[in-house]
């Protein structure tokens, strides 16, 4: 595995996140088990694994919209302690793309996009407005820019919130599951938008069912099932001998059609 | 091989029987023999009601004079409300003072109308800070003493534009007071959280008769001898509890709408709790909540005539000492009563209309 690493160009030594025996319960229930995961700069990785593995919460904890309750994690050298000021400096590394989008709806497309940029980071109303123009441009839909995201469709809509997320430059994207809600013609143009960002050496980690998405652009594929991770390796490796009996049947499943 | 071209269908007009007047008739009055009888039923009570009814109202009435004696035909004695129509309107405000409550009903007619014409961007900004001094400047323009104007004192207030004016200024103060409870009462902070719950509950598990009573007669007994707190004041303040004890249950509902995704990318933008809260939060909120907003604007409204109770001379209070005046004695409490009812009916049902065009202004989402 780590030769096949190392042949990524884009990736950096640098350590970005650093996860060391993360576990969290919801009450009783135990989520998450020992999750050791590091991801470097520049460095994509696709998660996976049947619903209730566990996946989204983990990528959820990494922005701390979930709170875990043993372990550690890095973000991009701060660590996440239970402090605002702490996990408003991680906010502001990391963003996020959802699957039901959670654009705001009251707010037009441009304000949605500008509405980080001024409040959080504190830039002139002007400045925000060019920066959202210039990722509206790169998402491809900058003649909505004064539609409310209930006019557009939602493979519109997910490539808007892509766009917002970018706009307040963050070091890390993470996705979580962005086509899963969209009909079949638009996933693929989500999925474009993703690639291109992929291209240019934004570190994502992003958990999909988009085995396709994975083989081109993953530098990493992570299995979890059970709140653990149960098996990663690079996309060809992944995919064509798969190492545990789990993983193997998870793959006879999905791919089968 | 070519492939076949695709072809979408033209539209068609709807068939003629479905839509239009008599399809409408069929549908809603005729669909049945049960709807049948219900129409033919309503339309018969409809005609042996109504045209007495109008005789009464509108053709037989008295609508011209000055005094009792000027009622001599059998309908209605409009003469009645006419006579009264100062008191009615101004209490005992003295007469040449009275430009005073005008410009006071003028000033939140003025604000009201300018929230709805100002540009998006300056309504914020400009808008709330108005609401909010309005009730203020209208205190100091009605007592008058701190302007160098005459004082008239709060016991001479009266009539309907006390009703309204003491409406409004309790649902303006109630509102920035109903949304911070609301926060508290969903807050993690156990202080504030137990006070909001505590405020809540008592104020909206207590009748505001009670209210009344307990601020007029009750609330004297625990001050010295020698501090007295104005009665009206003290009805502003219950009314202003009462009703943000309301709002915060309207606006927790509406929190509790507000889906969790928004929470969700509010926070991972980095937002801040009062960021959130005012620049994502709030203005969903208020769009979920204007229905609930708006009846418990009108419940309010509605229950200022409760102020007769503790004899405050709202509307209601004046037509009642006016029914007992002894030049008016024998009997024309059904023409007070319907006034009282039209005028509150009139107040009401504009209210309900400007919600809807609220709810129309602020719907940006199209139902998606």
């Amino acid at each position: 595995m780590s030769a096949d690493q190392q042949a990524i160009h884009s990736t950096s030594d640098k350590e970005i996140i650093v996860i060391k025996d993360m576990n969290k319960w919801y009450g009783d229930f135990h989520v998450l088990k020992d999750i050791n995961l590091t991801v470097k700069k520049g460095e994509r990785i696709v998660v996976c694994g049947p619903s209730g593995s566990g996946k989204s919460t983990m990528i959820r904890c990494i922005n701390r919209l979930e709170e875990f309750q043993r372990g550690s994690l890095t973000v991009n050298g701060v660590e996440m302690i239970d402090d605002v000021k702490n996990i408003e400096a991680i906010r502001k590394e990391v963003g996020m793309v959802f699957q039901h989008f959670n654009l705001f709806p009251h707010l037009s497309i441009l304000d949605n996009l500008t509405l980080g940029p001024i409040w959080v980071q504190k830039k002139p109303k002007k400045e925000a407005e060019a920066i959202a123009m210039t990722y509206l441009e790169r998402v491809k839909i900058p003649d909505q820019a004064l539609k409310f995201p209930g006019q557009l469709s939602g493979g519109q809509q997910q490539r808007v919130a892509i766009a917002r997320s970018l706009c307040m430059s963050p070091e890390i994207m993470l996705f979580d599951e962005p086509t899963s809600a969209l009909d079949p013609e638009m996933i693929k143009e989500v999925l474009d938008v993703m690639v291109e960002l992929a291209n240019e050496g934004m570190t994502m980690i992003c958990v999909t069912h988009e085995m396709g998405f994975a083989k081109k652009v993953a530098d990493r594929v992570i299995f979890m099932d059970g709140g653990e991770i149960v098996e990663q390796n690079t996309p060809h490796e992944f995919f064509d001998h798969p190492e545990t009996d789990r993983l193997q049947l998870f793959l006879s499943q999905i791919l089968q059609h | 091989m070519e492939a076949k071209q695709f072809k979408p269908l033209p539209d068609q007009p709807a068939p003629i029987s479905t839509i239009g007047a008599i399809a409408w008739l069929r549908n809603n009055l005729f669909s049945s023999p049960f709807n049948i009888a219900v129409t033919v039923v309503i339309v018969a009570a409809l005609l042996a009601i109504v045209p007495d009814m109008l005789d009464w109202l509108i053709f037989s009435a008295n609508w011209s004079g000055t005094t009792q004696a000027d009622c001599v035909k059998e309908g209605a004695c409009w003469v009645f409300i006419s006579a009264w129509s100062q008191q009615i309107f101004y209490g005992s405000y003295p007469g040449e003072e009275i430009w005073r409550v005008n410009l006071s009903l003028m000033l939140l007619a003025g604000v009201i109308a300018f929230s709805f014409i100002l540009p998006a961007h300056l309504r914020n900004k400009v808008s709330v800070p108005a609401y909010l001094c309005l009730p203020f400047i209208c205190l100091l323009i009605l007592d008058g003493s701190h302007i160098g104007l005459k004082e008239v004192t709060t016991d001479l207030w009266g009539g309907f534009s006390l009703n309204i004016l003491i409406a409004a200024a309790s649902i303006i103060i109630a509102f920035p007071f109903g949304f911070l409870w609301a926060l508290g009462r969903q807050s993690h902070m156990p202080f504030a959280r137990s006070v909001s719950v505590t405020c809540i509950e008592f104020f909206r598990g207590t009748p505001i008769l009670a209210l009344f009573f307990m601020g007029s007669v009750m609330l004297p007994l625990f001050f010295p001898a020698d501090v007295s707190v104005d009665k009206l004041l003290r009805v502003w303040i219950i009314l202003v509890l009462f009703m943000s004890a309301y709002m915060a249950e309207v606006f927790r509902s509406g929190f509790a709408a507000i889906p969790k995704g928004q929470y969700e990318a509010a926070d991972s933008l980095g937002l801040g709790y009062w960021q959130k809260t005012l620049l994502i939060l709030f203005p969903q909120v208020i769009k979920v909540s204007m229905p609930n907003i708006l009846a418990t604007f009108v419940m309010v409204f509605k229950n200022t005539v409760f102020l007769l109770v503790i004899a405050v001379p709202e509307m209601l209070q004046v037509i009642m000492s006016a029914l007992s005046n002894s030049n008016w004695l024998g009997g024309h409490a059904i023409e007070g009563y319907l006034f009282v009812a039209f005028i509150f009916w009139i107040c009401c049902f504009s209210m309900s209309l400007l919600a809807t065009s609220i709810e129309k202004k602020l719907d940006t989402s199209h139902k998606n």
